[in-house]
């Protein structure tokens, strides 16, 4: 019978598992003070508390860097180790490359924070040009990232060699689709890294005043930016797929094969795909603006793939198992278990995000919303929703087996991720509409001195009360896993209660499942939906907005 | 070479071509993208050698347990 994660994860010996519980815990720093930073960002922008703008800017900077760069990637990092380390069943190899590489990004998120309390508040995309008067922030800024980004390159190589060495060894003629999933986000991991470091050493350099200021530094950041929020999603839907085995036992009923198929696809489409960041460029001819709008549509296709044949996967075993109705099945999923409610309401945010991405990266819009408040609004649905619940999920199943110890309140936190979505609801639809009306994001005060329409306040004060209840229930859900990093005070009973396995139920021939199809539909239908209301909206406006420098 | 080999290689070719037409694109000062692809493409390259080199030089095919089912 195969091994549960549960147990292949507390098989891993002392050494894999101070690194493995080092890094989570490191991950789960930097994602509170990320929480707290969008908490204080959230109130000013709502009016809910009075702070002069630049406090402000220093509350946005210390959230995005800590959030987007620090918690997404150090937790994945921990995953990717984690995860490669049971599928070898041996442990990790070369672990000193991974304790160097974890070193590489501790000292990173030191600098990074450093540089977000010197002089201006950088943001997290650091433009130099912000920094002409304080080269020495911009540096320590700078320092920060370059450092995170050697890390990106060094830690992956363990994941690799700890991949390889079953084949290496004459155990494995070939990868299981965790396994060649696993392969695949370790390489993007280090070109993720090398986006890093070539966006911002030129900076550094000028900051050093060993070369000139980068003037290029908005194209660069394009660069590590599609990367960067690709990145995340890559490792979501992988993700999903290990944790669904993990609580249902079911494998994908398209085959092994398919499923390396689609992971290999992921990183086929991400770079044709890139194109639409330039669209906000005045030299960039129609033809390749064309180009760009068609190659958009690829974006999602290896998402929504992978969705579609996990859900299928689960509908199919549900069905075996007696489930009824066109949705009836959902109702027997292993919902008690926290991780699984996360992974539900990021399926539910990932629909959502998606739905307003395509409306984002319409040629024709991209230049009326980019500089609006639609961005964080509808980006929250795939940083907090999808990949934050993600990766927390993933952490709920990883840490208590490496601990030894039961999930902490499994009653409780799993009520956590709908309060989430709560929130993000709150704060996404606000937001969204506030960016269709024109809200401009990066601004802490929208009043403009009782000039801006009273909607704006409203709207933002929702997009404040959203952002709080988001941020509380994320870190409650956050410090109910973090518990499993304590020392062990009881034995550890088996989450078997919390899981259910079907992995092997017999399955009816030609089985229909139609929910993943369907849920692709409403994601369409919702698209139209919202370009048809955004150019209604932006139409009724007094001005014709031109947009600035991007996202 | 199975499948995970045949598998990483049009990663790495069509990152190559990406950054071969960012490279020589006449707009929007694209080298940035030509770097970062033409790296990803030849690490890609380097994986794919890995996996290549990685199988059991004494061992013919199926001579060791395919655990793609695993």
């Amino acid at each position: 019978m195969e091994q549960s994660y549960q147990d292949r994860f507390a098989a891993l010996g002392n050494p894999d598992r101070r690194l493995l519980v080092g890094m989570s815990a490191a991950s789960l720093v930097a994602l509170a003070l990320g929480i707290l930073g969008g908490v204080l960002t959230a109130l000013a922008r709502g009016g809910l508390i009075d702070i002069v703008p630049n406090t402000g800017y220093r509350f946005l900077t210390v959230h995005g860097v800590s959030i987007f760069f620090y918690w997404l990637f150090v937790a994945q990092a921990a995953l990717l180790l984690g995860f490669s380390a049971i599928e070898n069943g041996r442990g990790l190899m070369r672990r000193p490359l991974a304790w160097a590489g974890f070193g590489l990004m501790l000292a990173g998120f030191a600098f990074s924070m450093g540089g977000a309390h010197m002089g201006i508040p950088l943001l997290y995309d650091g433009a130099p040009a912000l920094a002409a008067q304080t080269p020495r922030a911009l540096l320590v800024f700078n320092l920060g990232y370059l450092l995170l980004g050697l890390g990106l390159m060094v830690v992956p190589a363990t994941a690799i060699a700890t991949l390889l060495e079953p084949r290496r060894a004459g155990r494995e003629q070939r990868m299981s689709g965790v396994g060649f999933a696993l392969f695949t986000w370790a390489g993007f991991l280090i070109v993720t890294g090398f986006a890093a470091i070539y966006t911002f050493l030129p900076g550094t350099l000028w900051a050093l005043g060993l070369g000139a200021m980068p003037t290029n530094h908005g194209t660069n950041w394009h660069i590590v930016f599609h990367n960067m929020h690709y990145l995340p999603l890559m490792a979501t839907v992988i993700l999903w797929y290990v944790l669904v085995r993990h609580l249902t036992g079911v494998k994908s009923v398209f085959g092994e094969r398919f499923s390396k198929i689609v992971f290999s696809m992921y990183l086929v489409f991400v770079p044709p795909t890139s194109l639409y960041h330039m669209f906000l460029e005045p030299d960039l001819p129609g033809v390749v603006r064309v180009t760009g709008s068609l190659l958009s549509l690829f974006v999602s296709v290896p998402t929504l793939t992978a969705f579609l044949i996990i859900v299928a996967s689960l509908e199919v075993h549900a069905r075996a198992q007696g489930g009824r109705g066109l949705f009836g099945w959902i109702r027997m999923l292993p919902w008690r278990h926290p991780a699984m409610s996360a992974i539900g309401v990021a399926v539910l945010s990932m629909g959502l995000g998606l739905a307003f991405a395509f409306v984002l990266i319409q040629e024709k819009l991209a230049p009326l919303l980019s500089d609006t408040f639609f961005v964080p609004g509808y980006f929250h649905f795939f940083t907090v929703g999808t990949v934050s619940l993600t990766l927390l999920a993933a952490l709920a199943v990883m840490l208590p087996a490496l601990g030894g110890r039961s999930l902490w309140r499994p009653g409780l936190l799993r009520w956590m991720p709908w309060l989430v979505l709560a929130g993000l609801l709150a704060f996404g639809a606000a937001g969204v509409a506030a960016g269709y009306l024109g809200v401009p994001r990066r601004v802490i005060d929208v009043a403009y001195q009782s000039q801006a329409p009273a909607l704006w306040q409203t709207l933002m004060a929702t997009v404040g009360i959203g952002g709080v209840v988001m941020a509380a229930a994320l870190a409650v859900f956050a410090a109910g896993i973090a518990v499993s990093l304590l020392p062990r005070r009881q034995a550890a009973p088996h989450a078997g209660g919390l899981t259910v396995t079907w992995g092997e139920s017999l399955l009816r021939p030609a089985s229909s499942a139609w929910v993943g199809p369907l849920s692709v539909l409403v994601i369409v239908v919702a698209m139209y939906g919202f370009t048809t209301i955004g150019f209604e909206m932006m139409q009724s406006l007094p001005v014709t907005a031109a947009g600035g420098g991007g996202h | 070479m199975n499948e995970d080999f045949w598998l990483i290689v049009p990663i790495a070719v069509v990152w190559a071509v990406l950054a071969v037409a960012y490279a020589v694109a006449p707009w929007g000062d694209m080298i940035g993208y030509a770097w970062v692809w033409g790296f990803g493409s030849i690490l890609f390259v380097g994986l794919a050698a890995l996996l290549a080199r990685a199988r059991p030089d004494n061992a013919p095919d199926g001579a060791v347990p395919d655990t793609s089912s695993r």
